[in-house]
C-alpha cells in the first residue's frame, strides 16, 4: 500500500517542482530547453492525437455527398456574388450608417433571443434581453444605436435550435444549407420557428413591411453577411468540409450547454 | 617607434574583429508577462500590451489571384477549383512607399492571424504590404509550387521568388521605393533563402531582411513538433479523448462565466481560471495544430504528384466526393512520415542520392552560414524558450549573426511577436 502512495507523492512532487521551474535554467547558449520538463511517452508510440481526431470525424452526416455539393455552391456564390455585393455595400455606405443598420436588425433579433431565453427558464438572461429591447428600441431610436451594451447588458444569443437542444432534442443529420451554411436538422427547424415567431411579433412593423418591400430582407441578408467574419477557404485545408462540420457540431453543443 | 604604432594598430584591429555579441534582453527589463512558453505560444500577448494598429477599415487592401501554374487547373480534381491560382493580399499606401513581403509560417494561409498582424504593423508604419501563404500551405502547394513537395528550402525559396515577381508584375503602377522581406517561423527560414537567391537574381535587391523565430535545424524543429503530441496528458482515458477533455473544460469555463464570449483576451483569461490547461495539455494542443498541417501537406503533395500513397491514383473525385477516407489516412502521417515517404524519395531521385544528414544540412540555416555571416542586411529575432529550437541552435545563431541577433528571454514560439517591445524593435530594424 505504501509503495503506490510513495509513487504518487513522488510524481506530484515532480509535478510541483516542474511547474515551479517552468522557467528553466538556461544552458551556455542561453537556451531554456522548454520541452525538457514535459512528461513525454518514452516509446513515442502514443496514438492519442489519432484517436481524438478520428473520433472527431464521427458526426452523423448521411447526406454528405449532397452537403459537399452545397458547400461548393456556397463557396462559389460567396466568391462571385455575395462578397462582391458586401464589399460594394461597405464601400458606398458610411461606417456610421453600417453600424446603424447592424444595430437595427440586431435589435429585431433580440425578440427570438428573449422568447428562447424564457422558454429555457433562463430568468436572468430573459430579464437582461427584455431590458436590452426596451432600452435599444426607445433610447436607441428604434434600435439604430445600442446603448444597452454600453450599459453592461451584452447581447446573448438564444435560438430555437438551442431551446430544442436544451430539452434534449438530438441534433439529427448534419445539413449544409444553401446560402445559410452549416446546420443540422434540429437547428434548421429552429431557424424556421424563429422566423415565424419574429413575423408574428412583428416588432416595429418590419416583418409586415418587408413582405411588400423585399429590399429590406435583402439589406438584412447583406448586413448579416458583412458582420459574419467567416470566409470559405479560410481554414485553408483540403479537409475544410470536415473541419467546419466538427466546429459547427461542437460549438452548438457548447452553446446549448452554456 | 613606427613598429610600435603598427603593433598598436594591429592589436586594436584584432580587438574589433572579435565576436560581436548578440543582444540578449534580460527578463526583468523585458516585461513580457507570460513566463510559460506554451501559454505564450497559444495565447500570445495580452491585449493591453499589444501595439496600436490601424483598423481594417483604414487599410486599402484587396485579395488577388495570379495564375502561376496553368497546368494545375487540368491536373487537379474538380473540387480543388478554389486553389488553382495563387492568392495573396496586398495593402497599398497612397503614393510611393517601401514594400514589404511577409512569408507565413508552417501551413499558414496569407490571411491567418500572424500575417494579418504583421500587415497591420507595417502598414501603420507606411509600407505597402504583400502577404504570401507558406510554401507548406495547401493553397500555395497546389497553385504556386513546381514540385508540390515542400521542405527542400532552396526550391521553396525559388517558388516564393517567382510568386513575388508575379505579384509585382500584376501591379505595374504601384510605386515602390525599396523592397523588404520578413517571415516568421518556417517563413523566416525561407526568407533567408529568398534573400540569398535575390543576391544573384537581383529582382528586388532587398534592403533589409528580418527572420522571426526561424528554425535553425529543420529536422530538430519537426522532431520537436512531432514529439509534442506524445506528451502524457492527465485526464485522457478510454472514455474521454483529448479534444473532449479540452471542450469539457471550455464548457465549464463558460458556464462559470455566465456567457459565451470568444475573443483575443479569452485564452489568457482561461489560463487564469481553474480550468487552465497543464503544460502537457498545451503541448498536445500545439502539437495537434501542427499535425493537421502535416496531414494537409502529406495529402496534397501525394495528390498533386499522383504518388498513390494516400489517394489512389486516378480515383475519381468531384464536388460531391467524400475526402474523409483520405483524411483518415493523412491524419496518421506526421512530419517525419511525410519526410520519409515523400520528401526524401523525391529529393534522392532529383539529386542522385544523398544521405539524410546531407538533406538536413541543405534545407536548414547551415546551408547559408557564409552568406548569413557576411550579409549585414539580415537580422534575426528569436526567443530563448522557443519550442522549435534544440540545444546548440542559439549558439549557431550567435556565432553566425553576432550583433544582428536579438534573443528575447520569453515568448515561446512567436508568442511575443505582437508585444509592443518586439513590434518597436521590428519597425526600428526596417527604419534603420
Amino acid at each position: 500500500m505504501a509503495k503506490p502512495f510513495h509513487n504518487a507523492l513522488f510524481a506530484s512532487l515532480i509535478l510541483v517542482s516542474s511547474l515551479a521551474q517552468a522557467q528553466h535554467a538556461a544552458d551556455d547558449d542561453g537556451f531554456k530547453q522548454p520541452m525538457q520538463h514535459l512528461h513525454i511517452n518514452p516509446g513515442l508510440d502514443q496514438r492519442e492525437f489519432e484517436r481524438s481526431s478520428l473520433g472527431a470525424l464521427q458526426v452523423y452526416d448521411p447526406l454528405e455527398s449532397w452537403n459537399r455539393r452545397v458547400y461548393h455552391f456556397n463557396y462559389r456564390f460567396d466568391e462571385w456574388v455575395f462578397l462582391p455585393i458586401v464589399d460594394g455595400y461597405r464601400y458606398v455606405t458610411p461606417n456610421l450608417v453600417q453600424s446603424g443598420v447592424s444595430n437595427f436588425f440586431s435589435n429585431l433579433g433580440d425578440v427570438p433571443n428573449l422568447l428562447n431565453s424564457a422558454l429555457q427558464f433562463k430568468g436572468k438572461r430573459a430579464m437582461q434581453t427584455t431590458a436590452r429591447l426596451l432600452l435599444n428600441t426607445t433610447l436607441g431610436v428604434a434600435g439604430l444605436w445600442d446603448p444597452a451594451t454600453r450599459m453592461g447588458l451584452p447581447k446573448q444569443r438564444e435560438d430555437f435550435g438551442q431551446t430544442l437542444g436544451f430539452y434534449g432534442t438530438p441534433a439529427g443529420p448534419y445539413l449544409m444549407l444553401p446560402l445559410l451554411g452549416p446546420s443540422n436538422l434540429r437547428d434548421t427547424g429552429g431557424l424556421v420557428a424563429d422566423f415565424a415567431a419574429s413575423s408574428q411579433v412583428n416588432l416595429l412593423n418590419v416583418a409586415e413591411t418587408s413582405v411588400h418591400h423585399p429590399e429590406i430582407t435583402l439589406l438584412e441578408i447583406v448586413d448579416q453577411r458583412s458582420t459574419v467574419n467567416f470566409r470559405y477557404g479560410q481554414l485553408n485545408s483540403p479537409f475544410e468540409y470536415e473541419k467546419i462540420r466538427y466546429f459547427y457540431h461542437e460549438s452548438r453543443k457548447l452553446k446549448i450547454a452554456e | 617607434m613606427p613598429h610600435l604604432f603598427r603593433l598598436v594598430a594591429l592589436l586594436s584591429g584584432m580587438a574589433f574583429t572579435g565576436q560581436l555579441l548578440a543582444a540578449d534582453i534580460d527578463a526583468a527589463s523585458y516585461g513580457y508577462p507570460l513566463s510559460n512558453p506554451f501559454e505564450a505560444t497559444l495565447a500570445t500577448t495580452p491585449v493591453e500590451l499589444r501595439p496600436n494598429l490601424p483598423a481594417d477599415a483604414d487599410i486599402d487592401q484587396d485579395d488577388y489571384r495570379v495564375r502561376l501554374r496553368p497546368e494545375r487547373e487540368f491536373e487537379l480534381p474538380k473540387n480543388f477549383w478554389p486553389v488553382t491560382k495563387m492568392g495573396y493580399r496586398l495593402a497599398k499606401q497612397r503614393g510611393e512607399a517601401p514594400l514589404i513581403f511577409i512569408i507565413a509560417g508552417t501551413g499558414a494561409h496569407y490571411s491567418s492571424s500572424t500575417p494579418e498582424y504583421l500587415k497591420k504593423l507595417f502598414y501603420g508604419a507606411g509600407y505597402h504590404v504583400v502577404q504570401l501563404s507558406s510554401p507548406t500551405s495547401y493553397d500555395f502547394m497546389t497553385s504556386a509550387s513546381r514540385f508540390a513537395t515542400p521542405g527542400i528550402t532552396r526550391e521553396d525559396a525559388e517558388d516564393l521568388y517567382r510568386a513575388m515577381q508575379a505579384v509585382r508584375a500584376q501591379h505595374p503602377r504601384l510605386k515602390v521605393s525599396e523592397y523588404h522581406l520578413t517571415g516568421y517561423s518556417l517563413g523566416g527560414l525561407q526568407a533567408a533563402f529568398v534573400s540569398e537567391l535575390d543576391e544573384t537574381r537581383r529582382s528586388f535587391n532587398f534592403k533589409r531582411v528580418l527572420l522571426l523565430n526561424p528554425p535553425v535545424n529543420l529536422y530538430t524543429s519537426i522532431s520537436n513538433l512531432d514529439r509534442l503530441v506524445q506528451t502524457q496528458v492527465e485526464g485522457v482515458d478510454s472514455s474521454t479523448t483529448f479534444y473532449e477533455l479540452v471542450l469539457a473544460k471550455l464548457t465549464r469555463y463558460f458556464q462559470a462565466k455566465g456567457y459565451l464570449d470568444i475573443n483575443d483576451a479569452m485564452l489568457y483569461d482561461f489560463q487564469q481560471s481553474r480550468e487552465q490547461l497543464s503544460d502537457e495539455q498545451m503541448a498536445m494542443l500545439i502539437g495537434a495544430v501542427f499535425r493537421f498541417s502535416s496531414s494537409d501537406i502529406a495529402f496534397t503533395s501525394d495528390l498533386v504528384n499522383r504518388r498513390g500513397l494516400i489517394t489512389p491514383i486516378d480515383y475519381p473525385i468531384d464536388d460531391g466526393t467524400s475526402l474523409t477516407p483520405f483524411f483518415k489516412r493523412a491524419l496518421q502521417c506526421n512530419f517525419d512520415c511525410y519526410m520519409t515517404e515523400q520528401l526524401i524519395p523525391m529529393w534522392r531521385a532529383r539529386s542522385d542520392g544523398g544521405s539524410v544528414a546531407q538533406l538536413i544540412d541543405q534545407v536548414s540555416l547551415y546551408a547559408l552560414t557564409d552568406y548569413l555571416k557576411s550579409s549585414s542586411k539580415i537580422a534575426v529575432m528569436h526567443n530563448a524558450d522557443d519550442v522549435i529550437l534544440g540545444p546548440g541552435d542559439l549558439g549557431f545563431l550567435r556565432k553566425t549573426f553576432g550583433d544582428r541577433l536579438t534573443v528575447y528571454p520569453l515568448g515561446g514560439h512567436c508568442g511575443n511577436l505582437n508585444y509592443s517591445v518586439n513590434s518597436d524593435a521590428m519597425l526600428e530594424f526596417f527604419r534603420g
